[in-house]
């Protein structure tokens, strides 16, 4: 039978117990920093406001499938909103650059070993670091290409269509947004699910599986309805919408008869 | 022989040769700051062997595959029965416990590679230096403040309820393998580990150690806190023992959050 295998250590152990500073890891600095708050920031921020706005711009979206002119007067309520650009950066564009920027930082910040930890949760923690920069890098070009270059649909909804389908048009673009979009849900769909796990809220095993299904299904459905959206610009139905429509012509909407130049098969 | 009989007269089989051998290869660095090598080597293949039996075989005769004599592995392990939590290293890329690392079960075609724990300084060879969770478990206070110098007299009543929830907790052998296979436990984060988070729970439930709780619940707001957790879930996976971790992070969380609220307002 063994009985004793510890052997003799020629070195003496890194001088931990004598206050000079550790090699490796570090112990936990109690009572030291701001990142609790930062990072609880950073996870809030991911549910509202930029989720509760990812769930606006994806359901407004669906308009498209009703045609140019109820797309346009979509858009053209949500400019009319009180306060709007104010809204637009305290709820949409501030909290997105901290939350995008604060994750990066989390990602680079991580040490991913899904190689040698090939496990589900592994592999949904190392996803949503990927989705994440996904979601960043086409938001960038997205908000450039659509908010702040071009026709401003802020004062034009009646473009927004024509703007948005000039875009999708393009087999590689049409391709980008559809990965984004899948990219986002899921970041979102999961986020959800962390957010609920690491503020206690489903602390149980059984729960968190449970929720994660919920969350699975959720996104899911958010995905198709965007991927929808995206066709109505692409589909014969709207083909060579008008680069603007009349206010006239938003106001009566989805009644409006087929504006000048649409190919209507109606 | 063939086998040993214990009181009751029921056989314990023995470990018999094979007639095989296979591969043993380990990581090895003499010193702290030394650069790492890889030591082979190859011995009969027993029934039964783990991986800390094939290093007392290696320190019997410790002669590599090109036959070059070197000195012993130097290791640490001492229960031989996964209580002790000291055995922890990398066998074929993942971290576990060695002593119950079966060599039938781990080998993968006759190969066993064994490195040191990845996230903890080498001392030598696959001993590492943990002292990075005995100092956390001293900043959540992880006991029972008990000392004094008069009788206190009987403690208060645990009710068997709130043994099985503090059971599975106490289980935990400070193996730090939690800590190992968490991809947010590292020199950048300095992440105070899933096993730090279960043991501040343990006590926080504790009639007695609950008197702590508010001052472990403000440590594990600092730096390097609970808010670092990525939720990987590969600590739970992992953990030897099966401490229910990702439950405890996720209600130590939730304790966390309603003393940042409450502090806000309190203090
Ligand atoms: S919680 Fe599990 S894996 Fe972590 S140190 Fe304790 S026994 Fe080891
Ligand atoms: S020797 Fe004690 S746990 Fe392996």
């Amino acid at each position: 039978m063994a009985t004793t295998v510890s052997t003799p250590v020629s070195a003496p152990p890194t001088g931990a117990r004598k206050g000079t500073r550790h090699k490796g890891v570090q112990p936990l600095r109690a009572g030291q920093g701001h990142s609790f708050l930062l990072r609880r920031l950073h996870s809030l921020t991911g549910i509202v406001p930029i989720g509760a706005f990812l769930i606006e711009h994806i359901v407004s979206n669906f308009e498209a499938l009703k045609g140019p002119a109820a797309y346009a007067a979509q858009v053209k309520f949500l400019n009319a909103l009180p306060f709007v650009r104010v809204l637009e950066w305290a709820f949409i564009f501030l909290p997105l650059i901290y939350h995008a920027g604060y994750g990066m930082y989390i990602w680079l910040r991580g040490k991913s070993n899904v190689i040698y930890y090939p496990w589900a949760g592994n592999w949904l923690y190392t996803a949503q670091r990927w989705t994440g920069g996904i979601a960043l890098a086409y938001i960038i070009q997205h908000v450039w290409r659509q908010r702040f270059s071009g026709v401003n649909l802020p004062d034009h909804p009646g473009a927004a269509f024509h703007k948005v389908q000039m875009e999708l048009l393009h087999p590689w673009m049409f391709a980008i947004y559809a990965i984004a979009m899948i990219a986002t849900c899921y970041h979102f769909a999961y986020g959800v699910w962390l957010f609920c796990a690491k503020w206690g809220i489903t602390s149980g095993e059984r729960a968190r599986r449970g929720f994660g299904w919920v969350c699975g299904v959720a996104g899911l459905l958010l995905c198709t309805i965007g991927l929808a959206s995206m066709w109505a610009f692409v589909s014969p139905k709207y083909r060579n919408a008008p680069a603007d429509l009349t206010p006239a012509q938003i106001t009566e909407g989805t009644q409006a008869p087929a504006p000048i130049g649409q190919a209507h098969t109606r | 022989m063939q086998a040993a009989e214990t009181l009751t007269g029921a056989a314990i089989p023995l470990s018999k040769p094979t007639g095989k051998t296979y591969r043993i290869e380990i990581k090895r660095q003499a010193s702290p700051d030394a650069e790492p090598h890889w030591d082979k080597f190859d011995l009969p293949q027993r029934t039964g062997m783990n991986v800390i039996s094939a290093m007392m075989e290696i320190a019997g005769n410790p002669v590599t595959t090109d036959g070059r004599a070197t000195t012993p592995i130097a290791y640490d392990a001492n229960c031989l029965e996964e209580v002790c939590g000291s055995c922890a290293m990398r066998i074929n890329g993942k971290a576990r416990m060695a002593c119950s690392a079966l060599i039938d079960k781990v080998q993968e075609n006759g190969v066993v590679r064994v490195e040191p724990l990845s996230k903890m300084p080498v001392i030598r060879d696959l001993s590492v230096d943990r002292s990075v969770l005995f100092e956390n478990l001293k900043r959540v206070q992880a006991w029972v403040p008990l000392d004094g110098s008069y009788d206190l007299g009987s403690g208060p009543r645990i009710t068997p309820q709130q043994q099985e929830e503090a059971y599975p907790l106490s289980r935990c052998i400070s193996c730090t393998i939690c800590m190992e296979v968490c991809p947010q436990f590292n020199e950048e984060t300095n992440f105070v580990g899933a096993a730090t988070i279960a043991q501040a729970k343990l006590f926080n439930e504790h009639p007695t150690g609950k008197v702590l709780k508010t001052e472990r619940l403000h440590a594990l707001m600092g730096d390097g806190g609970i808010h670092e957790c990525g939720f990987s879930g590969n600590c739970v996976t992992a953990c030897p023992k099966m401490l229910p971790l990702t439950r405890a992070i996720s209600e130590v969380s939730r304790d966390v959050m309603i003393q940042a609220a409450k502090d806000i307002f309190t203090r």
